[in-house]
């Protein structure tokens, strides 16, 4: 039997000739080799010692032993039942709240997107209400048109005109030298980030465009573009590649001033070394949404200001 | 046999019924599943080698079990109780690893 203890003495043989060399590590030792509960040892040994095998064994105090060792195996299989059973549940509960929070963003997206839709057919409302109102005479109608030069330049006003489109895109996976390795399958590198973003939006002002959107979201001088994790947003609402930037102006002239500008240039960079792909197309007839009105910081009705 | 259909009695009883367990006990569940199978190889160890004793084993399975789950609980309080129910895992996982190459020894010669 090899689970006699290393370092204990057989009962009835001679004294150990030597100490064992690793006695003083005994610990790791004893766990490797002395396996068997040495209980099982004892007993057997006191069992022999008693020559005969006691006669009782076979008969009553035998049987409720057996049914204690049954008993025994069934709570070990509960146990390990009951643990299964748990684990499994902790994971359900797990994927539900997933799927939850994940239907839940849903809801609320297209909650925002159907209410967006609503201020802007409002907003076209008061536009037109406005308008109605203000053609009465001819100092009405110089307010309307400088509210309407006034829209275009802040960009509440929906747009309509010849322009360019630039789309920007990932680096298809793959592509890129390095890949995250906490994430396989993306590349890092090859993330459009928001201040690439920021670039090309800048690099189309600068080109001389007359409003830009991103994705369907219109620009103003107080939109931001940030990140928030790995997604972009664009005044906190977040886009979903590909990013599609479309600018009003001079289609020829925009294409020009922004594939040999600096923001052009850096994209073409971008492009070559990180694997992002990009585009500038020529459209003959962009419409882009008009922007919410900004909220008013400073301002408030004039008392008794009816007309 | 009689055992191996204990076993499976257990484990069917344990999934159909999902018996909940009280949070507190939670973590100590799994630790005690295997210090209990530590006492089961131990004991078809013994059985091969003729030595089985249905006391010993009975009062090993117990005590394998409270003390594993005692340990496991010390190490909650002190604040190492990740640590120490790996700990627990790999000696008893040892142990349970030495006994099932004995018995293969036995039962197979090789």
């Amino acid at each position: 039997m090899s689970t006699v203890r290393p370092d204990a003495p057989a009962p009835d043989s001679a004294p150990t000739p030597t100490r064992r060399v690793d006695a003083s590590m005994s610990l790791l030792v004893d766990m490797m080799t002395n396996t068997l509960d040495e209980a099982y040892a004892e007993r057997a040994a006191r069992r022999t010692g008693e020559a005969e095998p006691v006669p009782e064994s076979a008969s009553a105090s035998g049987r409720s032993r057996t049914l204690a060792g049954f008993a025994v195996l069934v709570a070990l299989g509960l146990l390990t039942g009951t643990a299964i059973a748990q684990v499994r549940q902790r994971q359900e509960v797990g994927t539900g709240l997933r799927a939850d929070l994940a239907a839940q963003a849903r809801d609320r997206t297209a909650q925002t997107d159907a209410l967006a839709g609503q201020t802007d057919l409002l907003r076209a409302e008061v536009t037109a209400i406005r308008e109605a109102a203000l053609s009465a005479d001819a100092a009405g109608r110089a307010l309307t048109a400088q509210l309407t030069a006034l829209g275009l330049a802040s960009g509440t006003t929906p747009v309509r005109g010849p322009g360019i489109v630039v789309t920007v895109q990932d680096a298809p996976a793959g592509t890129s030298k390095q890949t995250d390795p906490l994430r396989p399958g993306t590349a890092p590198e090859g993330r459009v980030q928001d201040r690439d973003l920021q670039d090309v939006v800048n690099g189309l002002w600068t080109a001389g465009a007359e409003a830009v959107a991103v994705n369907g979201q219109r620009l103003t001088a107080l939109t931001a573009i940030r990140s928030a994790g790995d997604a972009i947003l664009v005044d906190l609402r977040p886009l979903t590649p590909p990013y599609v930037v479309a600018a009003v102006g001079d289609p020829e002239k925009l294409e020009l001033a922004f594939i040999d500008g600096p923001s052009g240039r850096r994209l073409q960079t971008f492009s070559s070394l990180y694997g992002i792909t990009f585009e500038v197309r020529r459209e003959k007839e962009l419409s882009l949404a008009g922007a919410a009105a900004p909220d008013l910081r400073a301002a408030s009705p004039a008392p008794g200001g009816g007309s | 046999m009689i055992p191996a259909l204990a076993l499976v009695l257990g484990v069917t009883l344990g999934l159909v019924l999902e018996p909940t367990v009280p949070a507190a006990l939670q973590p100590y569940l799994p630790i005690a599943v295997v210090a209990a199978l530590d006492a089961v190889f131990g004991a078809v160890r013994a059985q091969l080698e003729g030595i089985f004793d249905d006391r010993v084993f009975v009062v090993s399975f117990v005590s394998n079990v409270l003390v594993a789950a005692l340990v496991v609980f010390l190490g909650d309080q002190l604040g190492v109780g990740g640590q120490l129910s790996t700990g627990v895992v790999v000696v008893l996982g040892i142990r349970i690893f030495s006994n099932a190459a004995a018995i293969r020894r036995r039962v197979f010669h090789a």
